[in-house]
């Protein structure tokens, strides 16, 4: 008789989810999966909206990386109104989107990763959080927080709030950026720079200890996705998309957010809310892909920032072609938090960054639009339909999670079978098995739209579909 | 190690869009206007407390914590001293309660407030919308005295008198 494994909810996710281990007759793991259980359907709510109104509207998805939903938005609309936006304004909205990404993985890895890496896979699940992590490691801790803080007052000082700020709009942005302003972002570079570079460090000396989760943390290949410049650098906001193989051969370039629809389409699984894209040429599931960090720093050959290009060299001779284990996602969060600082700083000695033609303006010039920009997690992808007036008529957002889904479920499955032998599992394999998603650092909220609570559940089910254990964390 | 002390933090959680949800962050719009001359008094007002505030509290000599509370009944004012959390609980990265912020500023810089209360008014109804419910409104005089009273205790060495505090 087989039996079934629930972690429910999954515990340190940006969202709620669970995870079903189906075990057979042998107490073998047949199948896996990793489930998104909730739906806010904002694409269908924002049906009737003026089109203008779409960046705040969509920014409400996620508290946690709302510039990237403000940007892709504004994009699409932009592509609506066909402006080009000043190149100030597009500065602005570079160090915006960057400052996210920087406190978003700052989140990830210290407050959600941190605990397993640097306590242990196997310590007291009590224990196991960042209380503990500040209590064992307070250097760290501090270093966490305080790159956090980074992040978030650089959005603040921007876009008047921390989170959801209204800022970023069609056209540009709402303001420009005062001298005042730029001279106290200056100020606070220094201690990011040694933040981060105390992060790297312990994090090089940790990493090797964990080689049987690297081994098995969706470690498999698969194709990666990811915006490049023209030359092949790493790009948050601009450029085109790459898709590569598991080798790193190119299989599509230069993939403009207009082309988006044509290249990628949206698969639906029966066990969850978020859906499963997959590069339409190669079908589904072949054509499925991965983004974020670890596709991003696969596909570009260059960070254009001198730190952080050593940091990309290094990561680099993880593996001799694109580095496969979902494990080195954390890796790659730390040396996108180094560009990120580097960028900023760049972008603040950039001599037009004080122009007050921060704005353009237009009507409805197209009646549809599409835009795209790299969030913390992956590419994200705003696609619009407008009437004559403007109005929105449908809506579709490809979320980095969906883009990452079939490898989430993939990993979850390769983990459980690697760790579950006999029907047996302790919590430390649960936890595990659950670290596996985390790597991935995916935001279901974002994903599914979804509204509530954010922890994830694992179901332990037999051969009938009975549940024979199951783990519930709050 | 944090630098630049607060005399007094104030330090007020809640949802305006969400009715007796908002009555963290308009004691806390009402004390800016209270102490705008007073240099001593900051005034952080957030929708949720979240672990970087752990470095605001390390700094500070006092905090004064403002929150609505689903537990006590509409309108009930409460003073209560906020101590750390016990061993380590579980923090989420959305929200944190004083004693889990008051903890983590303890573990990360090794600093805690000399006093720490919690000011809380008990909501009525928080469903969506700016008004507050009647029994909130009655109570608001009286929150807004208490604030002020803990505050010049704060800043002139007095402990406050807790209030409502269950023996």
């Amino acid at each position: 008789m087989s039996q079934t494994i629930t972690i429910d909810p999954v515990t340190r996710l940006e969202g709620h989810g669970k995870i079903t281990i189906q075990l057979n007759g042998q107490g073998e793991v047949e199948d896996a999966h990793f489930h998104v259980t909730q739906v806010r359907g904002f694409e269908k709510f924002s049906e009737g909206r003026p089109y203008y109104e779409m960046p705040g509207l969509m920014a409400r998805i996620c508290g946690i990386c709302p510039v990237s939903h403000l940007i892709a938005s504004a994009k699409a609309c932009e592509a609506i109104m066909s402006v080009r936006i000043p190149p100030t304004a597009a500065l602005l909205r570079r160090m915006l989107n960057l400052a996210q990404m920087v406190q978003s993985h700052a989140l990830s890895f210290f407050y959600l990763a941190s605990p397993d890496l640097l306590l242990g896979m196997e310590f007291d699940p009590k224990l196991r959080n960042i209380l503990g992590v500040a209590a064992a490691k307070p250097e760290l801790g501090r270093a966490g927080v305080a790159l956090r803080r980074f992040g978030q007052h650089i959005i603040e000082l921007l876009g008047s709030k921390r989170v959801h700020p209204g800022w970023v709009v069609p056209g540009g942005v709402t303001e420009p950026l005062s001298g005042a302003k730029r001279d106290e972002i200056l100020t606070i570079l220094p201690e990011a720079y040694a933040n981060i570079g105390l992060a790297l460090a312990a994090y090089k000396q940790i990493a090797d200890r964990f080689q049987p989760e690297i081994d098995v943390f969706a470690n498999f290949p698969s194709n990666f996705m990811a915006l490049v410049n023209e030359d092949g650098s790493i790009e948050f906001n601009t450029g085109a998309l790459r898709l590569i193989d598991a080798q790193g051969a190119i299989i599509e370039d230069g993939i403009t957010a207009s082309q988006y629809a044509e290249a990628i389409g949206e698969a639906v699984e029966p066990y969850s809310y978020t859906k499963f894209a997959y590069y339409k040429p190669l079908g589904y599931p072949q054509g499925s892909y991965r983004v974020g960090p670890l596709a991003r720093l696969n596909i570009a050959k260059s960070m254009g920032t001198p730190r952080a290009e050593k940091e990309l060299v290094e990561f680099k001779q993880l593996a001799s072609g694109p580095v496969l284990s979902s494990f080195h996602y954390h890796h790659a969060r730390l040396v996108e938090i180094l560009y990120g600082i580097e960028k900023i700083e760049d972008i603040l000695n950039d001599p037009g960054i004080l122009d007050k033609q921060v704005r353009a303006t237009a009507g409805v010039n197209r009646l549809e639009g599409a835009g795209q920009a790299e969030a913390p997690r992956g590419v994200l992808h705003h696609h619009y339909k407008v009437d004559e007036n403007g109005k929105m008529l449908w809506a579709n957002l490809v979320i980095a999670t969906g883009q990452n889904n079939k490898a989430m479920n993939q990993g979850v499955l390769q983990a459980a079978r690697h760790y579950v032998k006999d029907g047996k599992f302790t919590e430390g394999i649960l936890n595990r098995v659950e670290a596996v998603v985390r790597a991935f650092d995916p935001c279901l909220s974002c994903s599914s739209h979804a509204f509530g609570q954010m922890p994830l559940a694992i179901s332990l089910l037999s051969s009938n579909g009975d549940v024979i254990d199951r783990v519930v964390r709050s | 190690m944090p630098e630049n002390p607060i005399r007094c933090l104030i330090l007020a959680c809640g949802n305006t869009l969400r009715g007796d949800d908002c009555i963290g962050p308009w004691l806390a719009h009402w004390a800016e206007k209270r102490f705008s001359a007073d240099p001593a008094v900051n005034i952080v007002s957030r929708q949720q407390w979240t672990p970087e505030l752990a470095e605001d509290i390390a700094r500070a000599e006092s905090v004064l914590f403002v929150d609505s509370s689903a537990a006590s009944e509409p309108g009930e004012v409460k003073l209560v001293p906020a101590a750390p959390a016990a061993g380590h609980p579980a923090l989420a990265t959305h929200h944190a309660n004083a004693p889990q912020l008051l903890a983590l500023a303890n573990e990360l810089y090794g600093l805690q407030p000399r006093l720490a209360f919690l000011l809380t008014i008990g909501a009525g109804a928080t469903n969506l919308g700016e008004e507050f419910s009647e029994p909130v409104k009655r109570a608001l005089p009286a929150a807004c005295a208490l604030l002020e009273t803990t505050v010049h205790g704060f800043l002139t060495g007095n402990i406050p008198r807790p209030i409502g505090q269950r023996s």
